[in-house]
């Protein structure tokens, strides 16, 4: 089967914000095909933000280019853009400004000069995705934190943008509202077909939600691939300063006993512990969701 | 637009750091009082460059002086554009159509566009070399109401996050399809909601949390507030404020006996 | 274990025109103890930190009753300025708490507004800056500093009052890892050189276990658990019932563990080098 289409194509980027100062982007490359969900990790300054600003046309790239559907961004508006790359900030309150749930979550579909049907059809959908469908006629600041956070995800789905940016949505949020958003940023991805890329430094809900990982340190990809294998990456991640989930940490620690350390949450730590505490060792069958090469090659 | 919290440019002069700033607000009403009194394009030119003088002698460097006398170079040509209208005092030296310019006319307006320039430039040496705490200070110590002050010193520290947040805003709602670059200017303007309705919410938020932090920490607990910075009027404060005295003097004797006025009856 | 330094006596709270947030709240700390309070969001933690701090209801309208005391201070008699001298507050955002265009300036704040003496001020202002890892920022614009630098002068501002009780309400909720480690590493400092009794509202558990001597949780406006670490995170029917709280990884491994008989409850931990020595022994033993 081929691989998906690629749609945004990063060729060779590098961004500075102002002349004599240091590159905030350093020679980027990189590919999102089609149904692709990436975390970008990296800390603050690591030019995540800068990287994902270049999709939608916010900033264009001093050198290199960025290809959106094929289409390089120096030539097109954000506006035209914003209909294939939907960006989602990381504070509702820098976005909301109706008076009421339906008016905001309509703004962006409207300014995309879409039929008023269509625009209602897009903003049902969306309410009805992030459990707002019975708040519509609501003042939107009267609603949480955590319900603004889910309106801004919302106004952005409503647009319908086939690729969708969310910067770092589950900052301040308890556990319910993480888990809110991450699951239907999952649905979004997995029974829409969207393509995802969410700016976030949380690697719990990375480990749990996002497959494929891209960590950045200052300006520059230090590590690119599939979730499990970054997180267990050590040494990349000890560049960027960022620690991997708890339970990973463990995992490694305990790597001498057989436990793979690309254990990335606490139902796959379960499964091989089972696995290894049992009596039964045929009660590997009893394993769910498991790495099981790096489990196996110990056992033998 | 200024970057940062404000247009103080830090330097090691005599006079950011050893002058009072209550005697570089006094010297710079006094040179808003000169420039009112003399309306001589030559005189006002002089006293221009006496203020570019001092603020090179606060080692300002000569590029921050730009935005102020490009203002001044504006109000020059509107002033020799407009003010001919009006005077037709001296001899004609230009017909255009039926309008007559006449020389102290231009002269004239020379002088007015001059006389703003003048107190614009000396308004932003004034800004340049005095920082913002020795600013608010130095109000305070002529009777400023504490609190008035605080609310000076907090509108100042604020700029530079509602800027940013003025420009994240922005790009969050050009993000959403936000398009201002088309459309007559009213369209425009209606557009601009987006950007201001956010920016005032988050206003009244950040006052709000601002408020209870400051009250948590004793805000207007007592009547007055000590400060770590220190200010004092030295001797050679007192001699410039005596100084500043003596040129209004002169100036005044001077718009009596008619020097450095080149229409009388004008300002 | 020292003396109760808080104590609180059925305090209920309602903010104006809205529904009851804190119902009945019964609470005693000690002074020298470090509590941490988590919960899920709307829990009420906020509304009782600004019971603690006085800032209810001097400041903040709505309808208390019960009783705050803060050495021996009844917070609703009491002014309070002579409140802000016994109990200092660090709030979630890193922007809006901070006064100063300058460092120095907003370490400042707080002791000129009691009219303390510049020198006296000027003088504890570098052992405050020592104390949260900032040497020699007097001079720095505050505008200018990460997230975690920032709560980590609101943190050495808060200490300028020499309160009794530090009330940290969500502090790295905003920041980045960093950001969150700068001060989490200064809590841990205060915890081991100073008297200060500190009260937290965290999220981030498994951080909160290594510093906390107890933890609260708090759940629509009740205390429904008390405990120090290793047995506040050793029942698992209250995070069930408390959806919107976390637990710490290993602590959650622990639990399954126990429920499936592999551990007893004397094994169970929360924290994550104790649960690797477990897991290792535990291993070893079924190797051999």
């Amino acid at each position: 089967m081929a691989e998906p289409e690629v749609v945004i194509d990063v060729d060779e980027v590098s961004y500075t914000y102002a002349p004599d100062t240091p590159l905030a982007l350093d020679h980027v490359s990189l590919q999102i095909r089609k149904g692709d969900f990436l975390a970008l990790l990296g800390q603050n300054g690591a030019g995540k933000t800068t990287l994902a600003k270049t999709f939608n046309g916010l900033l264009l790239p001093t050198r290199g280019s960025v290809y959106v559907g094929g289409q390089d961004t120096r030539n097109a508006t954000v506006s035209s853009l914003a209909a294939r790359v939907g960006y989602c900030y990381q504070n509702p309150d820098h976005q909301i400004f109706n008076t009421t749930v339906y008016r905001e979550a309509s703004y962006g579909p409207r300014n995309l000069g879409l039929p008023p049907n269509e625009v209602a059809a897009r903003v049902d959908h969306a309410l009805q995705l992030v459990d707002l469908a019975d708040k519509k006629d609501a003042y939107p600041f009267l609603l949480g934190k955590g319900e603004r956070q889910k309106l801004a995800v919302a106004s952005v789905l409503a647009m319908g943008s086939p690729i969708l940016v969310v910067d770092e949505p589950t900052t301040g949020l308890d556990l319910h509202g993480i888990r809110s958003i991450m699951i239907l940023l999952r649905q979004w991805n997995q029974i829409e077909g969207r393509t995802i890329v969410i700016i976030t430094h949380d690697l719990h809900i990375v480990a749990e939600y996002v497959p494929r990982t891209v960590v950045m340190a200052q300006g520059k990809i230090v590590a690119d691939g599939p979730t499990r294998s970054i997180l267990s990456d050590g040494a990349a991640l000890a560049t960027t300063g960022l620690k991997p989930p708890q339970i990973t940490r463990v995992a490694q620690r305990l790597s001498h006993h057989g436990i793979p350390p690309d254990v990335m949450t606490v139902d796959e730590m379960l499964a091989c512990l089972r696995t290894a505490l049992s009596s039964n060792k045929d009660a590997r069958t009893s394993q769910e969701g498991v790495s099981d090469a790096g489990w196996l090659q110990h056992l033998h | 637009m200024p970057v940062g919290y404000s247009i103080y440019i830090e330097k090691p002069s005599y006079v950011h750091q050893r002058i009072d700033p209550r005697t570089k607000l006094f010297a710079l009403c006094t040179s808003f009082v000169l420039a009112l009194l003399f309306n001589n394009p030559a005189y006002l030119g002089v006293l221009l460059v006496a203020v570019i003088a001092i603020g090179l002698w606060a080692k300002l460097p000569l590029k921050s002086f730009r935005a102020y006398l490009i203002y001044a170079l504006w109000f020059l040509i509107l002033g020799v554009l407009i003010w001919p209208f009006y005077i037709h005092q001296g001899p004609v030296v230009l017909r255009v159509g039926s309008a007559q310019f006449t020389r102290d006319g231009l002269l004239f307006g020379l002088a007015m566009g001059l006389r703003v320039g003048l107190m614009v430039t000396a308004a932003g040496v004034w800004m340049m070399s005095t920082s913002p705490q020795h600013m608010t200070l130095g109000l305070l110590r002529l009777g400023l109401p504490y609190k008035a002050g605080m609310a000076m010193s907090a509108t100042i520290r604020f700029v530079p996050l509602i800027n940013a947040e003025r420009a994240t805003i922005m790009e969050a709602q050009r993000a959403r399809g936000l398009d201002l670059s088309r459309g007559n200017p009213f369209r425009r303007a209606v557009r601009y909601v987006a950007v201001i309705g956010p920016m005032l919410v988050q206003a009244l938020d950040l006052a709000q949390s601002l408020a209870l932090a400051m009250e948590a920490r004793a805000f207007g607990a007592r009547h007055s507030r000590t400060s770590i910075t220190e200010i004092r009027l030295t001797k050679v404060d007192w001699y410039i404020m005596i100084g500043c005295v003596l040129l209004i003097a002169a100036a005044i004797a001077f718009r009596i006996l008619g020097i450095g006025v080149l229409i009388r009856g004008y300002l | 274990m020292g003396a109760p330094v808080v104590q609180v006596e059925g305090l209920t709270f309602r903010y104006p025109a809205s529904d009851q947030i804190l119902h009945g709240i019964n609470l005693e700390i000690n002074r020298g103890d470090f509590v941490g309070i988590t919960g899920p969001s709307g829990a009420g933690k906020t509304t009782l930190c600004m019971c603690l701090k006085g800032l209810i209801p001097h400041v903040v309208g709505g309808t208390m009753r019960g009783r705050v005391t803060v050495r021996g201070m009844d917070t609703r008699k009491t002014e309070p300025s002579i409140l802000a001298e016994a109990v200092a507050m660090v709030f979630q955002d890193p922007e809006s708490q901070i006064v100063g265009l300058t460092v120095e300036e907003d370490l400042a704040f707080g002791p000129e507004n009691l009219m303390r003496h510049a020198r006296l001020i000027r003088d504890e202002i570098p052992k405050m800056l020592q104390t949260v890892g900032l040497i020699g920022y007097e001079r720095r614009e505050t505008y200018k500093l990460s997230g975690g630098q920032k709560q980590r002068i609101a943190i050495a501002a808060a200490l300028m009052m020499e309160p009794q009780v530090l009330i940290l309400d969500e502090p790295t909720s905003e920041l980045d890892p960093l950001g969150k480690t700068e001060v989490f590493q200064v809590v841990r400092r205060l915890r081991e050189e100073q008297q200060v009794t500190i009260i937290m509202v965290e999220h981030e558990v498994e951080q909160l276990a290594d510093v906390a001597d107890r933890i609260i949780a708090l759940d629509r406006g009740c205390i429904v658990a008390d405990a120090p670490p290793r047995e506040f995170f050793h029942s698992a029917e209250l995070f069930h019932r408390m959806e919107g709280a976390r637990l710490p990884q290993v602590a959650e491994l622990f639990l399954a563990l126990e429920a499936e008989e592999f551990v007893g409850p004397a094994d169970f931990t929360p924290y994550e080098e104790e649960a690797i020595a477990h897991l290792d022994r535990l291993l070893l033993r079924k190797r051999g």
